[in-house]
């Protein structure tokens, strides 16, 4: 059993064999890469729109500004971003409609989309309002978001020839703490991820033969595990010691990495779409 | 001269067999390394040309209006350069792994072109502009000067990011039929599959 969209949905296979003949599918095909450059620019904008906001959540980057003010410089922005984004997706992918009903990292992708909103305008935006704190509202929403990018998660973690793409989740996790993180924790941080990333390149180049696919696939499986959780140990540390100038407790903390973490989830699903 | 650069490049490592390919390749065949590298470059671009976009929309009066410019510069410009600084890496190995396709390809060479232009950009703010930053620092809409700097930043990364999408296209590749500037400008006619001007595939 696959996740791929068609799995999920097979009665809509003749409505969407028909979405690159016609409006607005068939309009765009022939302008795929430059409506395609028009969905990286606006996925760049909302990616830093999110990240100052919620690194200062964290208590990182524009801390000489109260949270609502940081909400109210990238609002406008994050808000053309996202429409931007969405706008160009749908285009893009009304002119290759088969190719995604037929992905599973297009479910990730759509999972990872709905998670990333919930989170940003459920909890993000609403809390930097609150100069940080989180009403019972956000916590709902965090938990709904929460849920539903471990949902993308999944699917992308599974999905044959895609999971590799996990690995841009756990990259951007570990440098997000290596951001904020301060003192003897990110000194140990970073001398843990400078051993993992040796013995990870060691196996794979030296100890197993690099075609060896049957042995290399559980083993870096199994290392993507180890990073994950030497990273979540270093945010568990994080979140229970004060950021600088973070005036949210250890949930708007922890939400704030997941709202940045779910953008780079859906836009690492998006660009595996077409690498599987 | 620079393209035998280039392929004394992509023949680096070459083992001594005739099918033993070098180091350029290994990297080019890579089953799921690559196509990280690809992904981290395109992703880092949320790190990166995010963040400058947000520091010259400061610049322009469009967002943070009541944040000295000075604060936006010193808090948000450090996660602009590390993700300028994965760019690079991640780029120069995208390079390496095919180093004669991009020498040859069009909008690799407008990329690097639009590149410097950034770069220089860069330089003039940061050396002249920014200098008498004192006197609208906490401005809402900095002068003419700074506002055209961001312009130029704009325009320059959108191209920058534009032609890097292109780049994955063929439109203009070598060796297919194509006019004779497009040739002339991708040296072509110096490439593995020479230069082929549209209009003499009938001969």
């Amino acid at each position: 059993m696959t996740m791929a969209p068609q799995d999920i949905f097979p009665a809509l296979a003749d409505w969407v064999a028909t979405l690159d003949d016609t409006f607005p599918g068939a309009w765009v095909k022939p302008y795929f890469a430059q409506w395609e450059v028009g969905h990286i620019l606006t996925l760049a904008l909302l990616g830093g729109c999110s990240i100052l906001l919620n690194l200062r959540l964290i208590g990182y980057g524009l801390t000489d500004e109260p949270p609502s003010e940081v909400r109210r410089g990238v609002l406008k922005w994050l808000n053309v971003g996202v429409v931007g984004v969405i706008l160009t997706g749908v285009l893009i992918g009304a002119s290759n409609a088969e190719r995604l009903y037929t992905s599973e990292a297009f479910t990730a992708k759509m999972l990872g989309l709905a998670a990333a909103l919930v989170l940003t305008y459920g909890v993000s935006l609403p809390v930097a309002k609150a100069e940080g704190r989180a009403s019972p509202a956000a916590h709902l929403a965090g938990l709904l978001g929460v849920l539903l990018w471990a949902a993308s998660l999944w699917v992308f973690g599974i999905g044959k020839l895609i999971n590799p793409g996990v690995w841009h989740v756990i990259f951007a996790a570990a440098l997000i703490v290596l951001f904020v993180t301060r003192g003897l924790t990110r000194i140990v941080y970073v001398a843990t991820g400078v051993g993992l990333v040796t013995a990870l390149y060691v196996m794979n180049r030296v100890v197993i033969s690099p075609d060896d696919y049957a042995r290399l696939d559980p083993m870096n499986k199994a290392f993507a595990g180890g990073f994950a959780v030497w990273i979540l140990a270093a945010i568990a540390v994080q979140l229970v010691t004060t950021g600088r100038g973070a005036q949210g407790g250890a949930f708007t903390k922890a939400m704030a990495y997941a709202a940045i973490l779910v953008w780079i989830t859906t836009a690492a699903a998006g660009r595996w779409i077409a690498f599987a | 001269m620079i393209r035998d650069v280039v392929v004394w490049l992509s023949q680096l490592g070459k083992g001594p067999g005739e099918y033993d390919p070098s180091w350029s390749e290994q990297l080019a065949s890579t089953l799921n390394f690559w196509g990280l590298l690809e992904g981290t470059h395109v992703l880092s671009l949320m790190l990166f040309a995010g963040t400058i976009f947000l520091v010259d929309f400061r610049l322009l009066g469009w967002s943070f209006r009541r944040t000295p410019v000075s604060v936006v510069s010193d808090r948000v410009l450090p996660l602009t350069v590390f993700g300028f600084a994965l760019m690079v890496v991640t780029g120069v190995a995208l390079f390496y792994a095919k180093p004669l396709l991009y020498y040859h390809n069009i909008w690799f060479r407008l990329k690097l072109i639009f590149l410097v232009v950034a770069s220089i950009n860069i330089l003039v703010f940061h050396f002249r502009v920014q200098r008498n930053r004192d006197a609208w620092d906490t401005a809402e809409s900095p002068p003419a000067a700074a506002k055209a700097s961001a312009w130029i930043s704009l325009s320059a990364w959108i191209l920058v990011i534009t032609f890097g999408r292109f780049i994955a296209y063929d439109w203009y590749e070598c060796g297919k039929p194509l006019p004779h500037w497009a040739n002339a400008v991708q040296s072509c006619a110096a490439s593995e599959r020479g230069a082929i001007e549209l209009g003499e595939t009938a001969q």
